[in-house]
């Protein structure tokens, strides 16, 4: 069955600026960077004019600035790029059998057996044709027989184009590439390939598995995989969450107590909503804190399965004081839940009463009826933007402006 | 020190004293049985240090002494053996002899002055109970005791006596029974907390046994004596929550059914919750219980429909099936009824019939919240 596959990888060119630029033309052909604009913030998307400035995705703002004074910088409406990415998603769920939606601007698509009636690559042309007439965006895609080899393709086809690597000829294509292109190889990995003079793909195609797998472990053995082109991993259509969580980055360092509790309890208390709301458990709570030396430390702790805030926020705020023991400025603070379950929250006979139970089903409604942030702590005000995207649709989130590449 | 004993009678006084051995000791010497022998009665104890737990056995000798043999080796030694006397014999080379018609075994003991003394009660008040009603208040109540180490007054069984009934109440904080009998009573009034262990032992030994125990209790230790056995254990401490405050009073809806059907519903229908929280919801309308449950991640999803006798208003309440299971489990009446009153209080599942003169069971089970 899985001789051949024929797996399509969609993604739409610099999505964000496409969108700004479709609700304002004056955009058109110009450089334009999108993402957090304090000096923390970092390059979300930026267009192509940007780009032939040297900047890129995940650069710091305040870089980019400096390369391109003139560029437009816009904050961005992750609300917004969500509708214009579920008006393509909408396209492609009817035309297709199995698809997977990775990011709000990536999608893989498993063509398999649909050569029968309708050619793949026509198929695939012909929806990206569809999504470029009907939502106005720039969309690329590469069209081979897995899902690593259609993602390189994709970058190699941006901008705006298509690209098929027709079966039996992914190594060819891949081994002139750089390693860089590699899904999996990031900037630390980059350095180190580099440092063992491994510039091209082809150079990892024509080594042992073994040197690798020494060098990386079983990364190692991941990387040579995706260099030879092979990758068996499935289409997935819907993706359980296995845990969620929340992090902020401060514009300024910070030792303000105050300051860190707000935002601690805020992003704990959106959490545990978020929690209610996708009637789900949380068995162990995570607390991250980094100083601005970038020492990063978690800690992690078993609770018997909750989403009641007065069971989860104690156990957040212990460990909290439990980390943040270093007389050093922070940087960012993060919370996370994990081991979900589906179900409500079991009643303490002892611990509990209806008076609470009430509440928190009293604070869900009004929530659910005018927003997240319709009632909150007081002492979480502080925290100001926590996103308001419900975690358990089977979506992938949308990306903020601290976009990672 | 010699003495004579049946094999098969001996191997069932130890195998019940065996059970407080715990499987990996600090103490080496827990590990034994202490033997004392004074005449033709042999005292053996076992003991967790928290609980002891001691049988007098009639044998043929008329030496006196005390030893402590494995009590491992000794168990799967006589489990061996068909019904016949062996003798014990004490070698000078701390070796206790065994001789069976088989053959001569020989084990190393150690003295018997090495292994703890039971706890003395000292001014303890005492109750009369006879053995069988014991392990059934045992056994109704103790399967819903906790295991929580945070909260341990949760892990062992309340004891409550009074003058007019004695009570006996466990709870987890999730699921709370409560058992009393008003046919028996005590002459004052005492409260204790016992441990799990040493109550799993008696109601085990008790089951069916029509003889009278004796407990005696200070604050601190209870003893429990009948037959030729004596258990002595160390009480809880700490304060029982009060559980008669949470327990709610005005239950205006009313659930009338057959309790084998109802269990058999639960039990199916649970096999098709999420695997983890084992949650189903019950809708009560008109004569008619709905029972259902579903498993999203593995779009797992399950409905029975029971006619039953509901008065009240229309209501969803939602549960963790192991607990009703456990609950309609441990009942043996036909019919059970289960009372609530709102979907975020307690159910009262109390059985219907089948119940003793001056019998009373109520067994509460809190819900889950359920998203509507």
């Amino acid at each position: 069955m899985f001789n051949t596959r024929n797996i399509v990888h969609m993604d739409l060119d610099t999505f964000f600026v496409s969108c700004e630029r479709l609700l304002d033309s004056r955009l058109e052909g110009k450089p334009v960077l999108i993402g957090g604009t304090s000096d923390r913030g970092v390059v979300a998307s930026c267009s192509y004019e940007a780009r032939s400035f040297g900047i890129h995705s995940a650069m710091p703002m305040r870089l980019a600035k400096q390369l391109c004074p003139e560029a437009i910088v816009l904050r961005g409406n992750s609300g917004i790029y969500s509708k214009f990415s579920n008006s393509v998603t909408d396209i492609i769920k009817e035309s297709v059998p199995l698809y997977e939606k990775t990011s709000v601007d990536e999608f893989y698509i498993d063509l398999t057996g649909m050569d029968k009636f309708f050619g793949c690559h026509k198929l695939a042309s012909e929806i990206r044709k569809r999504i470029i007439k009907e939502t106005g965006l720039p969309i690329s895609f590469g069209l081979s027989i897995n899902k690593t080899v259609s993602k390189i393709a994709t970058g190699e086809a941006k901008p705006n184009n298509q690209i098929q690597v027709v079966h039996g000829h992914e190594k060819p294509f891949l081994s002139p590439l750089s390693v860089s292109k590699i899904p999996m190889v990031g900037k630390v990995t980059y350095r180190q390939l580099c440092d063992l003079g491994i510039k091209r793909i082809r150079t990892i195609q024509e080594m042992p598995v073994e040197m690798m797998t020494k060098v990386f472990g079983k990364n190692g053995q991941l990387i040579w995989k995706k260099a030879n082109g092979i990758d068996n991993s499935p289409v997935v259509q819907y993706n359980e969450r296995k845990s969620i969580s929340t992090e902020r980055t401060f514009d300024r360092d910070t030792t303000d107590v105050k300051k860190l509790e707000s935002i601690i309890i805020g992003m704990a208390e959106n959490l545990i909503y978020q929690l209610r709301r996708g009637n789900k458990l949380t068995a162990c709570v995570t607390f991250k804190i980094r100083y601005s030396d970038f020492q990063t430390y978690t800690q992690q702790r078993r609770i018997p399965y909750s989403s009641a805030d007065h069971k989860i926020m104690p156990v957040v705020m212990e460990l909290y004081k439990n980390l943040y023991q270093r007389r050093l400025l922070v940087r960012l603070v993060g919370v996370r839940f994990s081991h979900l379950v589906e179900g409500g929250q079991q009643i303490d006979l002892f611990e509990d009463n209806e008076k609470i139970i009430n509440l928190y089903q009293a604070m869900d409604r009004m929530r659910e009826r005018y927003g997240d942030r319709a009632v909150i702590k007081a002492a979480g005000m502080g925290a100001k933007s926590i996103s308001r995207w419900n975690p358990f649709t089977g979506e992938p989130p949308p990306l903020l402006a601290n976009r990672r590449r | 020190m010699k003495f004579i004993v049946s094999s098969s009678y001996l191997l069932k006084q130890l195998q019940v004293l065996g059970g407080i051995i715990n499987s990996n000791n600090t103490l080496p010497i827990l590990d034994n049985f202490l033997f004392d022998l004074d005449g033709n009665t042999l005292n053996v104890s076992a003991s967790d240090l928290e609980t002891t737990i001691s049988s007098k056995l009639d044998v043929e000798s008329s030496e006196k002494g005390s030893v402590c043999i494995p009590a491992r080796l000794l168990l799967d030694t006589l489990k061996t053996f068909p019904e016949q006397p062996l003798t014990f014999t004490v070698e000078d080379n701390n070796t206790v002899e065994i001789s069976s018609n088989h053959g001569k075994y020989a084990l190393a003991y150690a003295s018997g002055e090495e292994f703890p003394n039971p706890v003395e009660l000292k001014d303890p008040f005492s109750t009369t109970i006879q053995g069988d009603i014991l392990a059934t208040a045992i056994s109704k109540t103790i399967f819903a005791s906790g295991n929580d180490d945070l909260r341990p007054v949760m892990s062992g069984v309340f004891f409550q006596f009074s003058t007019e009934s004695l009570t006996f109440v466990a709870t987890d904080a999730h699921k709370l029974v409560k058992y009393s009998r008003a046919d028996v009573t005590a002459n004052q009034t005492a409260e204790f907390i016992m441990p799990k262990k040493p109550l799993n032992l008696l109601k085990g030994i008790l089951a069916a046994s029509e003889e009278d125990v004796i407990i005696e209790y200070n604050e601190s230790n209870a003893k429990f004596s009948f037959d030729n056995t004596e258990m002595v254990c160390r009480l809880i401490d700490g304060k029982y929550p009060n559980y008669e405050a949470v327990i709610p009073k005005e239950n205006p809806n009313r659930l009338t059914i057959d309790r084998t059907q109802f269990l058999n519903s639960v039990r199916r229908v649970s096999i098709f919750s999420n695997k983890t929280t084992h949650q189903i919801r019950l809708k009560c309308a008109g004569a008619e219980l709905n029972i259902s449950a579903e498993d999203i991640d593995y779009s797992n999803k399950a409905e029975e429909r029971l006619t039953c006798d509901y008065q009240g208003d229309d209501m969803q309440i939602g549960f963790n099936s192991r607990f009703l299971t456990e609950m309609l489990n441990n009942l043996t009446s036909d019919d059970v009824s289960l009372e609530m009153s709102l979907p975020n209080r307690a159910g009262i599942l109390t059985p219907v019939d089948g119940l003793d003169e001056g019998e009373e069971i109520t067994m509460l089970v809190m819900p889950v919240m359920l998203n509507n």
